[in-house]
């Protein structure tokens, strides 16, 4: 076996305050701006128009044509003010109500099930956000042995996972019966991180008569949720670059997704509203709150008492991964599962000095690559040479997990440097 | 919440553990403490006169030159006092001030300024310069015998293991302590193994790297001479510890991978062999991790990491 070395990842702090706090429904915001693209492939197309009333879990927007899409429902029930085909916006009525039409959906073949799972607007909550029906189309073609269930939830300050495998295991059980039905893999691994024993003992507890269902308990380390990382740990198992998981017989879901797609199945009710874990050093009470999706981050943060200090960073998931947000009306999507609003100290990193070839970074890639090799990439002028460098080097397997970029002394910008050699890759293939 | 804030717009991740370059830099000047500390012992004030000339000298030759190219002021970051340190430990007693100025200086500008600065230079500031002074001043190895001990010879343990006066060798004892002559900063091998822990403790160096290069002479002297006494005196005499310890495992001009920087403390120990039991010089540490400075293109290009899911040639 090749890969018989431990995959390298970097210890970083937990900041997992959240972990123990019961998630919370915030008061509904008065309007809504739902974003039309939420998920990767072709964005959703607007069947509501201006002054239309739609309830809670209405769909409002259908899947656009193409590759793959998601449709979207309404997170609020209330009037349509505004559509275009990047957003609707909904004005609460102030009531909430439910669609009168939802109801269970049937489910007695492969075809309800992905259809279902088409339907339910549901799109992979790990991050990806890649819609559900296009993960689970793979058991047409594939015979799937093992489902991995991703509750490692290694990003820093995040902790939504760690709630849903704690206060929503019923329907994380009730997931893994509608799999067993329609997915018939042998085992299902719920991969946790140790430093989540709630979350390890109560699901131990949950599974315990149930011998194809394996709690198993991970190292806290970064990037232990990672598909790679997670799929070697948790099987042993590697996947080659540009090989379908599912040609291994594995597919990866997290378990948040996993227990909406159980809570649709069961009820009808798509996905409209994300538990969101609201952390940082500038937030004044940190919380795990349940929010319609469509809700502005600025809505969020003042459901957990606005700012304690001036914030200087606001991040849309976590630490380490996390994209900054400099709009706070930006809108919280559907693979949103953090909030990190930063004061200045923790915000204002140090200056990059002139790297030392120390090699830590490539000693920190999990997946081996060589951040050096890419940073170099980057001031080659010779457009064949540079592409061949960064093919041989593989920079299109880089993750941004931002392992590099952590231990990297020199604070040399590693994961920017990366995703820029990654467009160049992209813009030569066009 | 009408008001704005001023919001930062960077790229992730936003955590980093908090480690620079002038911590690595200052650790290394600390895990060189116990062998300036022994230096100063052994060989009294002028050990310590050299050492300051040095590293005087490196900082103000990198703050000159740095004014002088207009490139930001990169003293702060501590690389030139670890070049002066560890430039002085590798020269003896003899060598004069002057000379010990433009050695510093010649390593600051010539091997480590005029190829980019820290990080860019392909070999050892400190071992070039040394070998440098080696061929410009007779002095650097002539070197004087401890005052503070009684000798049963003058010449270097090397030099007596090369003439094969075995007779003449100071005692197991004695080597470790560094009571014998040699540069001031490599004979005391207890001071640079406790240098080694700390490296290795505060993770600046993986302790096995240096292991590689000393295991390398022990078991090639050891194969070639069938004797376990001559090549525990080999690898205790002369520059190996010191070597292997602060130099072969310096950044930039050893190999990126682990696996690399592995292969370049074996070569070295391979070439350190040679010349030490078929060429004239009695010394060859300094010449070897010189000669790896310049293959380590190569070795880096054989010891490159493989892709996790990814093949040996890309995709």
């Amino acid at each position: 076996m090749l890969f018989k070395k431990k995959i390298s990842a970097v210890h970083v702090p937990h900041c997992k305050s959240t972990q123990d706090m019961h998630s919370v429904r915030i008061t509904p915001p008065e309007s809504v701006t739902i974003p039309m693209s939420m998920h990767s492939g072709v964005p959703a197309v607007p069947v509501v128009a201006v002054g239309d009333h739609v309830y809670r879990g209405q769909l409002i927007a259908k899947e656009g044509e193409g590759r793959v899409s998601s449709p979207i429902h309404a997170s609020i029930s209330g009037h349509v003010t505004d559509v275009s085909d990047k957003y609707i916006s909904i004005k609460s009525d102030g009531k909430m109500e439910n669609d009168p039409e939802m109801k269970a959906p049937k489910l007695e073949t492969l075809d309800d099930f992905l259809d279902g799972c088409r339907k339910s607007g549901i799109v992979g909550l790990g991050g990806a956000a890649y819609p559900l029906h296009g993960k689970w189309e793979a058991v047409r073609k594939n015979k799937i042995e093992t489902v991995l269930i991703n509750g490692a939830e290694c990003e820093p300050y995040c902790t939504a996972d760690n709630r849903t495998m704690v206060e929503d295991s019923d329907h994380i059980k009730s997931g893994i019966e509608i799999l067993k039905k329609f997915v018939q893999a042998k085992e299902y691994i719920i991969g946790i991180e140790a430093n989540k024993p709630e979350a390890i003992s109560h699901l131990t507890e949950v599974f315990k008569d149930d011998p194809s269902v394996n709690v198993k308990t991970l190292e806290s380390v970064y990037p232990q949720g990672a598909k790679q990382v997670l799929l070697w740990n948790a099987t042993g198992k590697v996947v080659a670059a540009g090989q379908r998981l599912a040609s291994l017989g594995v597919i990866i879901t997290n378990v948040t997704t996993l227990a909406k797609m159980a809570l649709y199945f069961e009820t009808g009710m798509p996905l409209i509203e994300k538990c969101v874990s609201v952390d940082g050093s500038a937030v004044k009470e940190p919380k795990n709150i349940i929010v319609p999706i469509g809700t502005s981050f600025e809505y969020c943060l003042l459901s957990c008492g606005g700012f304690k200090e001036e914030p200087r960073k606001v991040i849309e998931g976590g630490p380490m991964m996390g994209r900054t947000v400099t709009d706070l009306s930006e809108s919280v999507v559907k693979a949103t599962n953090g909030i990190v609003a930063m004061g200045e100290k923790e915000a204002i990193l140090a200056d990059p000095t002139p790297c030392i070839h120390c090699g830590k970074c490539v000693e920190a890639c999990p997946l081996n690559l060589n951040p050096v090799a890419f940073a170099k990439a980057l001031n080659m002028e010779d457009e064949d040479e540079k592409e061949a460098l960064l093919k041989r080097e593989d920079v299109a397997q880089c993750m941004e997990c931002g392992c590099c970029a952590f231990v990297c002394p020199a604070h040399r910008p590693l994961v920017a440097n990366n995703r820029e050699d990654k467009r160049f890759m992209r813009s030569r293939r066009r | 919440m009408e008001k704005k804030y001023n919001l930062l717009n960077v790229s992730s991740p936003h955590f980093h553990d908090s480690s620079s370059t002038r911590k690595i830099m200052l650790d290394v000047v600390i895990a060189l403490v116990p062998a300036i500390i022994a230096a100063v012992v052994i060989f009294g004030a002028k050990a310590l006169l050299l050492i300051a000339t040095c590293v005087v000298s490196a900082v103000l030759a990198e703050y000159i030159f740095n004014l002088i190219v207009k490139k930001p002021c990169t003293i702060g970051d501590f690389s030139a006092v670890v070049t002066g340190v560890l430039l002085a430990l590798n020269l003896g007693t003899d060598v004069t001030i002057l000379q010990a100025v433009i050695g510093s200086v010649f390593a600051i500008v010539f091997v480590k300024g005029l190829f980019g600065g820290i990080g860019k230079n392909f070999a050892n500031p400190a071992i070039t310069a040394r070998v440098f002074m080696l061929l410009c001043f007779s002095t650097v190895t002539s070197f004087t015998v401890p005052k503070t001990v009684e000798l049963v010879s003058s010449a270097t343990p090397l030099v007596n293991l090369k003439a094969g006066s075995m007779d003449l060798l100071p005692s197991l004892g004695q080597m470790f302590l560094g009571l014998h002559g040699g540069s001031i900063g490599e004979t005391c091998i207890i001071a640079l193994i406790i240098g080694w822990i700390y490296l290795s403790v505060r993770k600046v160096i993986k302790w096995y790297i240096p292991f590689a290069y000393i295991a390398t002479v022990f078991v090639l002297f050891l194969v070639s001479s069938l004797s376990p006494m001559v090549a525990l005196y080999e690898i205790l005499s002369g520059g190996l510890f010191i070597g292997a310890i602060f130099m072969a495992t310096d950044y930039s001009s050893t190999p990126l991978h682990i696996k690399g920087k592995v292969v370049f403390c074996i070569l070295a120990g391979i070439i350190t062999f040679i010349i030490r039991k078929f060429c004239g010089y009695p010394e060859g540490v300094s010449f070897s991790i010189l000669i790896c400075n310049l293959l380590v293109p190569y070795i880096e290009h054989f010891t490159r990491n493989i892709p996790l899911g990814g093949s040996a040639n890309g995709k």
